[in-house]
């Protein structure tokens, strides 16, 4: 490094917002990935129903949202809907609203191909001590599919809580907006920076860590 | 201003160095300047100058004025349509051009960063800096300022149709409803609160966020320099309303360099008699078309400036 001297003082200084903007940064993720399952129950089981008016739909969102850019989307909520006089969510509400349709799409897909490896006999065998419809589904395909696609879940999360960085853009104070603004006021770049870095990484393996225990409890017996 | 000019010098220094080979100084002079300029820069005894010839009758044997400014700052110094420099900055450079030669253009522009406008007078790079260059008491000590021909401020840039609030009263009496956005910068939350104690700040990164919050209502304003503020009521008539209030008040002069008070009288005539004397039609025009505002004809009679 040349002549660059580190003055740490500045993120002892502003610990406290670092780590309200670390905790809000993963209630993001965590919120997202919730409302997405739920969005990515419903259009996996859409499209896995055979019916066109259906699934089409469904395949449309899917390709839209994994074809697009996260950034434009949330620039799209947030700087172009008030433009159609839709304007009832904040700023934080709508970089929510945003994730969650970006993790709908991608879980979407993971729960299809749950869906689609659940084998044939589970359900016949269910239909045979006469469960019905919703208890077939509710006690013998849904257990099972979110053990298999339990990896995957997780693998979201860890890639939903990097993607709220990008919430710093309509000035959402998490990780990347407050080391951004410490690089405004003190000029410090590379001790914010550092520090965000270390905080994204260390966050994020710790979350693979204690979901690779839940996987390992959890994990499909196949 | 000092906050946002300093940040655009960064911008600005590879076009600088990109125009300046194309002034056929190349990158090693733009170097060697930089050091010259380093070393000007320290402080030297004042003592023992013999009375050198005035830069006024350098240029007029030169033939043109070399003028330092910028090229991206609209409504001061900042390529038009088709690419020709144009701004307020720019026209008071041909005034001097048009003063000096009668012809406006007989001006060659060196185009440089904020950061470069003292080195380059310094080093004698340029003759003048015409670069929304903020008067302050430490650069003072380095350059000679001429009179001012702008007061710059911050302001608080609002919807015309649409927005909650309709001016500064019902912002401030509004207090902890109202967000104000900006660009992201050192003072941003301090400046915001002088005039608004109370409101929410939120920080974008780049101007036009903070302009697309605006117009998106986000935000129930966005403070911004007025000139800014005035150049983009000007593009688009009718969208955006001044609050009405400005504070922050700060200057706006051009730079020479020191120790020559023949070329500093002349260049300050010059721009007093553009602001209130013989040239007032053009700086009126002028004013007019960067800011929108019609100017005040200067009172006939006693010299108001005396008053």
């Amino acid at each position: 490094m040349i002549d660059y001297h580190f003055d740490w003082g500045v993120i002892a200084r502003n610990a406290d917002k670092l780590t309200d903007a670390l905790l809000l940064g993963l209630w993001l993720a965590v919120v997202s990935l919730a409302i997405g399952c739920v969005i990515g129950l419903v259009t996996a089981y859409a499209r896995v129903s055979g019916k066109w008016w259906l699934s089409r739909p469904v395949w449309l969102y899917v390709e839209f949202i994994r074809c697009t850019p996260l950034l434009l989307l949330v620039f799209f909520l947030y700087f172009g809907l008030p433009e159609f006089d839709i304007s009832f969510l904040d700023k934080t509400q709508s970089f929510i609203l945003s994730l969650s349709l970006y993790a709908g799409a991608y879980m979407s897909e993971v729960f299809r191909a749950g869906l689609a490896s659940i084998p044939k006999q589970y359900v016949e065998a269910a239909k045979a001590i006469g469960l019905r419809p919703w208890q077939r589904q509710a006690y013998v395909v849904l257990p099972v599919m979110f053990r298999i696609t339990l990896p995957s879940v997780s693998n979201n999360l860890i890639s939903l809580f990097k993607d709220t960085s990008l919430a710093a853009a309509i000035a959402v104070p998490e990780l990347t907006f407050t080391a951004r603004q410490i690089n405004a006021n003190t000029f410090r770049v590379m001790e914010s920076w550092l520090t965000a870095s270390a905080l994204y990484l260390a966050t994020a393996y710790l979350i693979a860590l204690v979901l690779r225990q839940i996987e390992r409890r959890y994990a499909a017996i196949r | 201003m000092g906050a946002h000019d300093d940040k655009l010098s960064t911008d600005d220094a590879d076009l600088t160095l990109e125009r300046r080979s194309l002034f056929g100084l190349g990158l090693a002079g733009a170097a060697l300047g930089g050091l010259a300029a380093s070393a000007a820069l320290a402080p030297t005894p004042a003592a023992a100058q013999t009375v050198a010839k005035s830069k006024l009758y350098t240029i007029k044997e030169r033939g043109k004025l070399i003028v330092g400014t910028g090229s991206t700052n609209p409504p001061w110094h900042f390529q038009d349509a088709n690419g020709k420099l144009v701004g307020m900055d720019i026209d008071l450079a041909r005034l001097l051009a048009k003063s000096l030669f009668d012809d406006p253009e007989k001006v060659e522009f060196v185009l440089q960063g904020s950061d470069a406008r003292i080195p380059s007078l310094v080093t004698d790079k340029v003759d003048i800096v015409v670069q929304w260059m903020t008067v302050t008491p430490g650069r003072a000590q380095q350059v000679d300022f001429t009179f001012p021909y702008y007061r710059e401020g911050v302001g608080l840039l609002m919807l015309d149709r649409g927005g909650k609030y309709k001016n500064y009263a019902e912002l401030k009496a509004a207090g902890k409803a109202v967000t104000v956005g900006g660009m992201q910068n050192v003072f941003l939350e301090e400046w915001i609160h002088k005039a608004l104690p109370e409101a929410k700040v939120d920080a974008f990164e780049s101007p036009d966020a903070a302009m697309q919050a605006l117009n998106a209502r986000r935000i129930d304003a966005s403070m911004q320099d007025q000139s800014a503020m005035r150049w983009l009521m000007q593009q688009a008539p009718g969208r955006f309303v001044d609050s009405g209030f400005g504070w922050m008040p700060n200057s706006y002069a051009s730079a020479v360099k020191p120790g020559d008070p023949t070329w500093l009288n002349w260049v300050n005539t010059v721009y007093k008699e553009a602001m209130v004397g013989v040239d007032f039609d053009t700086f009126a025009a002028s004013y007019k078309k960067w800011f929108g505002i019609e100017l005040p004809i200067p009172k006939v009679g006693f010299p108001q400036e005396f008053a």
